[in-house]
């Protein structure tokens, strides 16, 4: 079944669901009547041979007598038939005259009624013995006619296909018509999601008018569209910033340019501004190569190189690049604990440079920072942990944004780009990881999260 | 040494003759795919500057048919795009480096210097440098300047060995980072400077004549003379 329509596939399975169940009351029907008229049978039989064996009882010693009586009892009944038997064969009464013991090459025996079949109709008997007062007792066969009731099963049969194929058909049309009606609130809901575009990523579809079962989908498509929404945002504040961040610089550049060319100067002021310059120009080509990168990594081009890293040995390395600073500053290094994991060398020794970096930048001289490293067996933790001041916790969310700066202030100076966490978390996600970060009790601490799987131990 | 640039952009390839020339070298200039080929064939190149993206031939085309005419002269690519493919590209057809738009020049001209070196590496293998007086024995890791010997750690000394081996060579904060701490991505503190100031507290600042210099905004470089 080809899953375009909801309402071709509804119906169908409406149509197989009524058809199924009918077929089924349809053959119990059947089973519970041909039970029914076979107990019915056995009854009527075996009342016959009840009253043949009171005769016989009653009027034993008078063949003439018997006779007449079982004339008198069987003679109304034209679907009944009787011979009794004597003990050496010969009939001794027959109702009608004609019959004769049946022949039992087909019959077949159930709770001690036989049945056949042949072409003359369908038959049911009782075999029995009769027992006679002053001779050995006779053996009675009943024959009971019962191609009556196999005419009604032929016709009950009919029936029932055509009432199937008619309540198919029937069916059909009110499974369309249920289905066609029930996906009434999709067609709404598909209505109103096809009336949205950029512009209008703030709507949300109304939960109100929805039955339950569409309460989750909507509910996901929501939380999309709140996904959306936030992505589109943020590229929209990326553009905003990247104008902000390169034309601060280039505004600069062209400030100081055109205030020193105004006049003559001595050699001395051209060097002096030239160099100034220069110092711009490499800011704002680091902030490119980042924002270069980023965009790199965000087309998935950024593909790590993954050899298995000791991680005290990346710190031990780490730790050797940052001494002189960290010397300088009087903010101790430690490091705790070790594991190895699967990564890039180069990628990963930016990213723990990038967040020892700024942890010096935030740590108060004599406060140490500390390195934890941390082996869940499934995933690897990495906790670079500094008492500083706290990052606010509408802060901590986008802290690892693009240019974003949770203190204003700290845009200028100190050489810092504002991209170095958007780096190091894109860096993470390109090996399946991930980064965190908390602040409370005045210190704060950036977790990188390394995801062990299988195929990459393997 | 004789050098050819190759480069579309009239200003950038002006400014990098202006700068190589004024580095010691003859440098002579094309600006088109062509013209690169016929100068590289027709005289004699220690080193070729080669714009990727050039109207016309470009600069892969350019050395697969120099390559081809069995020309080896060294060539430095130089690019806007940095994509591992082009990389890859770039040197399987037979680059010797790679240089990704915007540089520093003082980057261009140490990998310039490193081509060069690399040409003729028939040179004695030193076991001690020295510059002005101060000295470095390689073997025993230690230095001494006027006689005086000074104390410097592992390193200290690496830094110091680095800008012994490249003197008179502006090298940038990431040359360093790269070649003494194998940091070999642009990171945005400042331990280079802290580092270069340690070293100069203990090779320069109690001597009259000052070796360790401050190239602002390049970085730095260590010569006997200032030539200021």
């Amino acid at each position: 079944m080809k899953p375009g329509s909801l309402t071709l596939r509804l119906s169908l399975l409406f149509v197989v669901a009524v058809a199924a169940v009918l077929m089924i009351v349809g053959i119990a029907f059947n089973e519970l009547s041909r039970h029914h008229f076979r107990a019915l049978d056995a009854q009527a039989l075996e009342e016959k041979l009840a009253a043949i064996t009171q005769i016989a009882t009653e009027s034993g010693a008078n063949p003439d007598l018997l006779r007449t009586r079982w004339h008198t009892l069987l003679g109304a009944h034209p679907d009944l038939s009787a011979v009794l038997l004597q003990a050496d064969g010969r009939t001794f009464f027959a109702e009608p005259p004609q019959a004769a013991a049946p022949g039992l090459e087909q019959a077949t025996q159930r709770d001690g009624v036989w049945e056949w079949e042949n072409e003359a109709g369908m038959f049911r008997a009782l075999k029995s013995a009769v027992p006679l007062p002053d001779s050995p007792p006779l053996t009675a066969w009943l024959v009971l006619d019962v191609t009556t009731h196999m005419h009604f099963f032929t016709m009950l049969q009919r029936w029932f296909w055509s009432v199937l194929v008619a309540s198919t058909v029937l069916s059909a049309a009110l499974g369309w018509l249920v289905a066609k009606n029930g996906l009434l609130p999709v067609a709404r809901v598909a209505q109103t999601a096809a009336s949205m575009s950029a512009g209008s990523l703030k709507e949300r579809i109304p939960l109100g008018p929805v039955p339950d079962e569409l309460r989750e989908l909507i509910t996901a498509f929501n939380s999309m569209l709140g996904r959306l929404d936030d992505s589109f945002m943020r590229l929209s504040n990326f553009s905003a910033d990247i104008a902000h961040e390169l034309r601060t610089p280039i505004s600069n550049l062209r400030t100081h340019t055109e205030v020193i060319l105004a006049k003559k100067r001595a050699p001395e002021v051209y060097e002096e501004n030239l160099t100034s310059n220069l110092e711009e120009l490499n800011r704002l080509s680091s902030i490119i190569d980042g924002m270069l990168f980023l965009a790199r990594s965000d087309n998935g081009l950024v593909v790590p190189e993954p050899v298995e890293l000791d991680l005290r040995a990346v710190i031990g390395k780490l730790f050797g690049y940052y001494e002189f600073l960290a010397e300088d500053k009087g903010v101790p290094l430690r490091v705790s604990g070790n594991a190895s994991v699967l990564a890039d060398s180069v990628m990963i020794d930016r990213v723990v440079s990038n967040l020892l970096s700024n942890a010096l930048r935030y740590t108060p001289a004599g406060a140490a920072i500390d390195v934890g490293i941390h082996d869940y067996g499934g995933r690897v933790e990495l906790r670079v942990e500094n008492p500083g001041p706290e990052i606010a916790p509408e802060h901590l969310e986008r802290i690892f944004d693009r240019f974003y700066r949770a203190d204003p202030a700290r845009r200028e100076g100190t050489g810092n780009t504002g991209l170095g966490l958007a780096i190091a978390r894109s860096l993470m996600e390109a090996h399946g990881g991930n980064i965190s970060c908390t602040s409370t009790g005045g210190r704060t601490a950036f977790i990188l999260t390394f995801i062990r799987t299988p195929t990459l131990q393997g | 040494m004789k050098l050819l640039v190759a480069e579309d952009e009239p200003k950038t390839g002006i400014y990098l003759q202006q700068g190589l020339r004024e580095a010691g070298f003859t440098v002579d200039r094309v600006v088109t795919g062509t013209d690169a080929i016929d100068q590289a064939l027709n005289e004699a190149y220690d080193l070729l500057i080669l714009d990727v993206m050039m109207p016309g031939l470009d600069g892969w085309e350019v050395i697969r048919r120099l390559r081809a005419a069995g020309q080896a002269v060294p060539v430095l690519f130089l690019t806007a795009r940095d994509g591992v493919d082009d990389r890859v590209k770039g040197l399987e057809l037979g680059a010797d480096d790679y240089l990704v738009k915007p540089f520093a020049f003082s980057e261009l001209l140490a990998r310039v210097r490193t081509l060069l070196r690399r040409g003729n590496s028939s040179l004695p293998v030193q076991t001690t440098l020295q510059i002005g007086d101060l000295q470095v024995d390689l073997l025993k890791r230690r230095a001494s300047r006027g006689g005086q010997r000074i104390d410097l750690t592992a390193k200290e000394f690496a830094l110091l060995e680095l800008l012994m081996r490249r003197h008179g060579e502006v090298l940038s904060k990431s040359l360093i980072a790269s070649q003494v701490w194998d940091m070999n991505f642009d990171s945005d503190t400042n331990v280079i400077e802290v580092a270069i100031r340690r070293l100069r507290a203990k090779i320069d600042d109690e001597f009259e004549v000052k070796l360790l210099h401050t190239c602002r905004g390049m970085g730095y470089r260590l010569e006997a003379q200032d030539e200021e």
